[in-house]
């Protein structure tokens, strides 16, 4: 059950995760391309903002790796 | 080109041996699982140098209200006073350690870490004050590198996200982090050595770092943000000032579980596929999966420099999110509100 729910957890995580980092990247390569000049401040709000989701996504993987490794039961 | 092409491969081939003899090693050692994954990440009690000889550290620990002192885990048996076990040392009357300050395998990489960035930093300090690098241009690879890596660290990521008044106080601990952090993770690179990011304990101490530098330089503001939310209706303050103090807790542990897990993802991917050629030779045959290694092999030494561009780019995430809770808490607010409810929905987001 535990495995059960980690794997369904982990595939959800990256589901979540792939949409707004891809979100994320769409409109960093949209805003670059209609304002080359401003290329170096989008990088670094596209970054700060892809790393929030990574990091909502990481704590996500990690009760993930509680779950299949059975601590806490 | 082709010469970079060639050093690029005659790089991959050794990285590539060297896993292969500490996997071959290990195929000797372990009796039910073939392949120790977990131990190529975990901490130990030794410190293993080029070749696989092992060093075996000093334990010192306290168990049943004494401390005690050996010079490794063997000598402690030794002395016949201690059992070894699942659980660790075991005192003979079953007195499990209640608190372990044993010098670690991972221990010395952060001090390594923290020793090469002291020392790159001393050299390229005493180049300054004799004047080289202000009255005349930086001079030798060591000091254009440091100048070059400082001035990231002052203008992209201090100057930036911590106001202008403040920012320069910030920049020696800022620049300290990124890279200790950074020589930690490369050292993840070494395949006998270990990265002691990896390990939950030193993210945690470096994140708790940032916690208590950010609130230290909290201002009024700050406070008054997260205990009395300004601009709101009243009844609100129930949900926010709990969200507001849950989220002062949330900032540091979501920055050490991502240098954390980044680190340790990284070398237990190199070591499970390369364990799928033994996988795929258990399964198929030893023809198959001999020559299905050659694709492993391949993939792992991608993977490598995918390592080498995460472990520089976490070192650089961890000091930009240290800079921007920094900044958050060092920030005065003097015209309320409009953007103010924007940071703040991002960082309960956090």
């Amino acid at each position: 059950m535990g495995f059960l729910a980690a794997g369904l957890g982990a595939g959800i995580i990256a589901l979540g995760a792939g949409i707004g980092i891809g979100m994320i990247g769409k409109s960093a390569t949209e805003s670059i391309a209609r304002q080359p000049e401003a290329a170096g401040d989008i990088r670094g709000a596209m970054l700060l903002t892809a790393v929030f989701i990574e990091g909502v996504a990481l704590i996500g993987a990690i009760v993930c790796i509680l779950l299949a490794l059975g601590i806490g039961q | 080109m082709s010469k970079l092409l060639r050093r690029v491969a005659v790089t991959v081939l050794i990285l590539v041996a060297y896993n292969s003899v500490i996997l071959a090693s290990d195929a000797t050692n372990g009796q039910e699982s073939i392949i120790d994954v977990m131990g190529k990440v975990s901490d130990h009690d030794y410190f293993e140098v080029i070749g696989g000889t092992k060093i075996y550290l000093p334990r010192i620990f306290l168990a049943g209200g004494e401390w005690y002192f050996f010079s490794s885990t063997n000598a402690a048996v030794a002395s016949g006073e201690f059992i070894k076990s699942d659980a660790g040392l075991l005192r003979l009357d079953g007195t499990p350690i209640s608190f372990d300050l044993s010098i670690t395998s991972h221990l010395i990489y952060v001090w390594l870490g923290f020793l090469l960035t002291f020392i790159i930093t001393w050299i390229a300090a005493n180049r300054y004050k004799r004047g080289i690098g202000r009255e005349t241009e930086p001079r030798g690879a060591l000091q254009n590198t440091f100048e070059v890596l400082f001035v990231f660290v002052r203008d992209d990521i201090a100057k930036e996200f911590i106001p202008h008044s403040k920012y320069e106080k910030f920049v020696p601990y800022l620049f300290t982090l990124f890279m200790a952090i950074a020589f930690m993770n490369l050292f993840g690179l070494l395949p006998w050595a270990a990265a002691a990011t990896a390990n939950i304990t030193v993210t945690a101490t470096l994140a708790g770092i940032t916690f208590f530098v950010t609130q230290i330089n909290g201002t009024k503001d700050h406070w008054q943000h997260v205990f009395m939310f300004p601009g709101v209706p009243a009844w609100s303050r129930f949900i926010l000032t709990p969200v507001e103090i849950l989220g002062l807790f949330t900032k540091p542990f979501a920055l050490a579980i991502r240098l954390f897990a980044n680190m340790l993802s990284g070398k237990i991917m190199i070591v499970s596929i390369l364990g799928l050629i033994f996988i795929f030779t258990d399964m198929f045959g030893a023809y198959i999966g001999v020559g299905s290694g050659f694709f492993w092999v391949l993939l792992t030494a991608a993977l490598y420099f995918l390592k080498a561009l995460v472990a520089l780019i976490q070192a650089y995430v961890f000091t930009l999110l240290s800079a921007v809770f920094i900044g958050m808490a060092a920030e005065e607010h003097h015209h309320e509100h409009d953007e103010t409810s924007v940071a703040h929905a991002q960082d309960v987001q956090l």
